[in-house]
């Protein structure tokens, strides 16, 4: 047995009792912008810091400014496809790295990963730069490059981490009892990544939404996102409209998050434990 | 097994070689497996055994030498298109799937009719009495039954060959004698090769029709399990396969068939090694061919331990010389033998065999 000492009053009075006051802080200090921002949304008055009442006003008004809908309308596109696209080159990347040996292996794998340590204004900057230079007009297609760039990393990482714990063994197991290697792919270890491949897919698309700086550099006439939206309607002035959108983007969040959360992660923790 | 099988061996290895580096797992092996009979590789981790099994199946390619599979040359042959299917000490179940859809596997891949399908996964599984669990998945079975299971599919696709890579290995000792049991039944019925490969000698007994015994990627011997047992033709062989006694010995007179031995202030005739007269040799003998003779002339022993078994006693003797003899006697009741007993010793002399040490 081990003698158990009494806490000293040290750590009775500052790791006990202030450590939970910090952790209080800190979650006020990151959701209480939020909650205030939801709060506003439902103002009846054009202020966005003074309550004169409580209306549903500004989210009808939300969606019957065709600006912010067209610009929903851009940034699904871009989020969707860009994310299909980093999601495919992931998974079809991880593979090749766990699976196989070839030269260049290790490269490749760090080449899909720098985005992730290089600034992101670097990599709008070059990206412009050499579509400029090919005389490439922005658009849709410009972005959706942008952003496949930007979410690459995160893909393939999330891929590649479930890829290398999958059981080989089952692989030998499908080769044995006849499966040819597309089929061993297809039947075996494809169905056993879904789980990370959608969890890839899933925050490829949120990254996408949320971006800004990749946007900026990339987006052409008529492919103006969601947060390009925002930002420029700060420049004119605030009112609770853009707290009536931050709050419909905050509940999609949370309702994908939970739906991931929900849908995915049990299966992750339970392939993960076999 | 009664030899009505056709002249054709269902596995011919020809001068195998597999190097991994510089380590050789196999050695020059030569071997012929025949058509129906269950075939057990044998010997202790790092033998070749598996490397062997795996040679078979396709996952490892020969560095030298040939692999014939019913006379076809199969040694650039894929894993997939080999005429052989895999019991995996893992089960090896597919965790994405149900039991059916498992067992479906080989049928699937061959793109066979979908009720076809069903059918045969669903009498394979029955064939295993697991047919009430086809909609489960493999997380919801326990040990056993994914075993079965992983039998099962392995065996749907009816294969020339069927190899088993230490498949009780993770059971209990209950549950691995009934899957002996069974998977020895099932071989008889469906009349397919077994490839068995184990480190267990007792099962390796139990179920084989022969069994090569390997060491250091070679056959040590090659036998049916009772001459294994009976007439082991080197010392490894006789002490990797059930309890033996090893008795320094010095040769007397070498002959082919017969020679004299002196052991324990006795002389013994008894087969083995022809080594020159005066050489230091070693007489094995298996502890249930030792008798106790209270009128006998043999050696005499001081009882020191006494190990119950059940249906066994397995009594120790210290000898005049410092060395010790097993004796096992069948606990058939009476008064049992006490420490401190005095006992002179009888060796069944047609038991007897002399290794050069």
């Amino acid at each position: 047995m081990t003698t158990r000492t009494h806490p000293g009053w040290f750590t009775r009075t500052f790791v006990h009792g202030i450590s939970g006051w910090v952790t209080l802080l800190t979650y006020l200090f990151m959701l209480l912008p939020i909650v205030v921002l939801v709060a506003f949304a439902f103002n009846a008055g054009k202020s966005t810091v003074v309550w004169t009442g409580f209306s549903f006003d500004w989210f009808v008004k939300v969606w019957h400014n065709r600006n912010i809908v067209k610009a929903l309308h851009v940034s699904l596109i871009v989020a969707v496809g860009s994310a299909a696209i980093a999601t495919a080159i992931g998974a079809l990347a991880a593979v090749a790295i766990t699976r196989r040996e070839f030269p260049g292996r290790d490269l490749l794998g760090a080449a899909l990963a720098a985005p992730l340590v290089l600034p992101e204004i670097v990599l709008s900057v070059a990206l412009l730069v050499f579509m400029t230079f090919a005389g490439i007009t922005l658009g849709y297609g410009s972005m959706i490059v942008g952003h496949v760039l930007v979410s690459i990393p995160f893909a393939t990482l999330i891929i590649r981490a479930a890829a290398a714990s999958l059981d080989v063994r089952l692989e030998d197991a499908a080769a044995d009892l006849g499966a040819n290697e597309w089929q061993t792919f297809r039947m075996v270890t494809l169905p056993q990544l879904m789980p990370a491949i959608a969890t890839a897919f899933i925050l490829s698309a949120t990254l996408s939404f949320d971006n800004l700086v990749m946007s900026t550099f990339t987006s052409g006439v008529g492919t103006t996102t969601l947060p390009l939206r925002i930002y420029s309607m700060l420049k004119l002035g605030i009112t609770p409209e853009i707290n009536a959108l931050g709050a419909m983007m905050v509940a999609a969040n949370v309702a994908i998050l939970l739906l991931v959360m929900g849908r995915y992660l049990p299966l992750m923790l339970k392939s993960n434990r076999r | 097994m009664q030899d009505n099988s056709p002249a054709q061996p269902a596995v011919d290895l020809r001068g195998v070689v597999k190097r991994f580096g510089t380590m050789t797992a196999v050695d020059h092996l030569d071997l012929t497996i025949r058509s129906g009979e269950f075939f057990t590789m044998l010997g202790a981790s790092g033998c070749g055994k598996t490397t062997t099994l795996r040679l078979i199946a396709g996952f490892e390619l020969p560095t030298e030498g040939q692999i014939l599979i019913s006379g076809q040359d199969v040694s650039d042959i894929p894993a997939y298109q080999r005429p052989v299917h895999t019991v995996f000490q893992s089960y090896a179940l597919f965790p994405h799937l149900t039991i059916l859809d498992n067992v479906a596997f080989p049928l699937r891949v061959r793109r066979l009719p979908r009720a076809e399908q069903r059918a045969r996964a669903m009498a394979a599984l029955e064939m295993v009495q697991m047919g009430r669990y086809g909609d489960r998945k493999p997380s919801q079975l326990s040990g056993g039954q994914q075993q079965r299971v992983a039998l099962a599919r392995a065996l749907v696709n009816e294969p020339t060959v069927l190899l088993l890579d230490e498949p009780l290995g993770a059971l209990d000792l209950k549950l691995r004698k009934e899957m002996q049991l069974e998977l020895k039944d099932m071989q008889r019925r469906l009349g397919i090769t077994f490839v068995f490969v184990t480190h267990d000698q007792e099962e390796a007994l139990t179920l084989s029709d022969r069994i090569a015994l390997m060491q250091g990627g070679r056959i040590v011997q090659l036998d049916t399990p009772a001459n294994l047992y009976n007439a082991p033709q080197s010392l490894y062989a006789a002490e990797f396969i059930g309890e033996t006694n090893l008795i320094p010995a010095r040769m007397v007179s070498a002959d082919h068939g017969s020679s004299v031995v002196e052991a324990l202030g006795q002389t013994y005739r008894a087969e083995g090694t022809t080594a020159s007269a005066g050489a230091a040799v070693t007489l094995a003998l298996r502890p249930e061919r030792v008798r106790r003779e209270p009128a006998g002339t043999g050696p005499v022993g001081e009882l020191v331990e006494i190990d119950f078994i059940g249906t066994d006693l397995r009594l120790t003797y210290r000898m005049a010389d410092g060395s010790k003899v097993i004796v096992r006697q069948q606990n058939s009741g009476g008064i049992p033998p006490a420490i401190g007993e005095r006992m002179p010793l009888g060796f069944e002399t047609d038991s007897l065999r002399i290794f050069t040490s």
